[in-house]
């Protein structure tokens, strides 16, 4: 029973993120959006580039939906509703999400063209930014919980969340969650009217449909993660725990996607030099501070 | 035989072949990411073995490693993309000789070392990973923050190499004739 609820949850999560990203880059809210879209890449031609790596262009969007889901099988939506309670969870999302970088290379080098190629390799570049600011938020999280679980995780947070006991890991995890579903300003992968698509931009018909698909779970299971380790997962009154979740989800997918729409699209080097001189020493303080705070006012 | 050893034999064999292919393939991504799944597959392996956590952490840590690897071939080798038919395999008869005397090596020591008494009782994951705290943290920590520094040294070194220095002179452009020199008036 719970696997259907959660399968049925995904698919309704899915969905209303792709509204939501299509409503934010359109500017119109459109709830048929994403059938009209699927239904006319459908019946769109798939185009296979001539000299392609054809078993990276093939394996490409796959490998992204297999990555974004598996990241997704550690989350709680309620107590006992999680696909499965992994002694190492927050670590196995980190993992799982580390396969969203291959894809995204064997996308971009797959299909032998500049703009794929260019937006493979900037994923790298931007892995390169944002992974030690994914890392080290949540090994405060963890340092709270004294697990890696997320259920744990979620039940340490019965007292106060973790946005309100450490505001500042919240912030550098949301500033990396969204490099790394490479949500706006942090497109630059398939930076639309820079570099043509870039790694979407070879694909057509089914095939970017999976990536599209596979894009949407990513920032679907960026958003789950965010609830999960700093605003207290399925926690809340009067409403039930699944309701919970699925409101924080998917307020904070909406935020994410209409708020990052407002910002310009940051540089790469950029970005690299603020993570790495900024966020990295924030992030060590952080771990410091919450240390001392686990130790002195353990809530 | 159990379904365990089956997995793990699965995955074994996954890791080997896949080794081969990083030679067989003529493309520099190619190879590079066929050694990333056989490394995957060694994580799967101690998975299978219900080591929960070093096996998450090595297929973690091996998904940005191989493919950073793979942009430095990228960039570095003439033909990254295998279009001319590049040969991995070089020095055959001394690779060939290190990789047969490597593997008996390493079969000797598998099959003669005194490994202790075999652990019947596996603690749960949890466990494991409090257990694996306590290592780091007790007698192991020393050897862990000695490699954690030696990397942190190697990383200030590589970026002190790789940053030009602001106030240092460009390094002279080669003599080209007297026109070009006019052109790039700097």
């Amino acid at each position: 029973m719970s696997t259907v609820i959660l399968l049925l949850s995904l698919a309704l999560g899915t969905y209303v993120v792709a509204v939501l990203e299509q409503w934010a880059s359109t500017n119109r809210l459109r709830l048929a959006g994403p059938v009209i879209s699927a239904l006319r890449l459908l019946g769109q031609e798939n185009i296979l580039p001539r000299k392609s790596d054809r078993l990276f262009f093939e394996v490409g969007p796959v490998l992204l939906l297999i990555a974004a889901l598996l990241s997704l099988a550690i989350i709680p939506l309620a107590p006992g509703l999680i696909a499965t309670d992994l002694a190492t969870g927050a670590l196995f999302f980190n993992a799982a999400l580390a396969y969203v970088l291959v894809a995204m290379i064997m996308a971009g080098w797959g299909p032998d063209g500049a703009y794929g190629m260019i937006g493979g390799w900037r994923f790298l570049g931007q892995l390169i930014a944002y992974a030690m600011l994914v890392v080290m938020p949540i090994t405060t999280v963890a340092m709270r919980a004294e697990s890696l679980s997320t259920i744990d995780i979620v039940t340490s947070q019965e007292m106060l969340w973790n946005i309100a006991y450490q505001p500042l890991g919240f912030a550098l995890f949301v500033f990396a969650g969204m490099a790394m579903a490479f949500v706006p300003p942090f497109d630059l992968p398939v930076a639309t009217g820079e570099l043509a698509g870039g790694v979407e931009a070879e694909y057509t018909g089914a095939r970017r449909i999976v990536f599209r698909l596979g894009r949407m779970v990513l920032i679907l299971s960026v958003s789950s993660a965010i609830v999960v380790f700093y605003l207290g997962g399925w926690l809340g009154p009067w409403l039930p725990a699944w309701a919970w979740s699925m409101i924080k989800i998917l307020s904070v997918a909406a935020l994410m996607l209409l708020g990052g729409r407002m910002l310009p699209r940051i540089r790469e080097a950029t970005l690299l030099a603020w993570c790495w001189k900024l966020g990295i020493p924030l992030a060590l303080a952080n771990i410091f501070l919450v240390g001392i705070l686990v130790l002195v006012v353990p809530l | 035989m159990s379904v365990q050893l089956v997995f793990l034999l699965a995955f074994g064999l996954a890791a080997v072949w896949f080794g081969i292919v990083v030679f067989r393939t003529h493309s520099m991504v190619r190879s590079a990411l066929a050694l990333l799944f056989s490394q995957t597959a060694i994580g799967a392996m101690f998975l299978v073995m219900q080591t929960e956590f070093l096996g998450v952490l090595q297929i973690m840590m091996m998904a940005t490693e191989m493919s950073i690897m793979a942009i430095f071939m990228v960039m570095f080798m003439m033909d990254p993309g295998g279009l001319g038919e590049m040969d991995m395999k070089h020095q055959r008869k001394l690779s060939l000789g290190a990789g047969i005397l490597a593997f008996a090596g390493a079969t000797a020591l598998a099959l003669l070392a005194d490994w202790g008494p075999i652990a019947t009782e596996i603690p749960d994951a949890g466990e494991q990973v409090r257990l694996l705290g306590f290592e780091l943290l007790g007698r192991s920590m020393l050897i862990f923050e000695s490699a954690g520094l030696t990397i942190l040294t190697a990383m200030i070194a590589a970026t002190a190499m790789a940053v030009q220095a602001a106030n240092r002179p460009e390094p002279a452009a080669p003599d080209r004739g007297p026109d070009r020199g006019k052109q790039h008036g700097h």
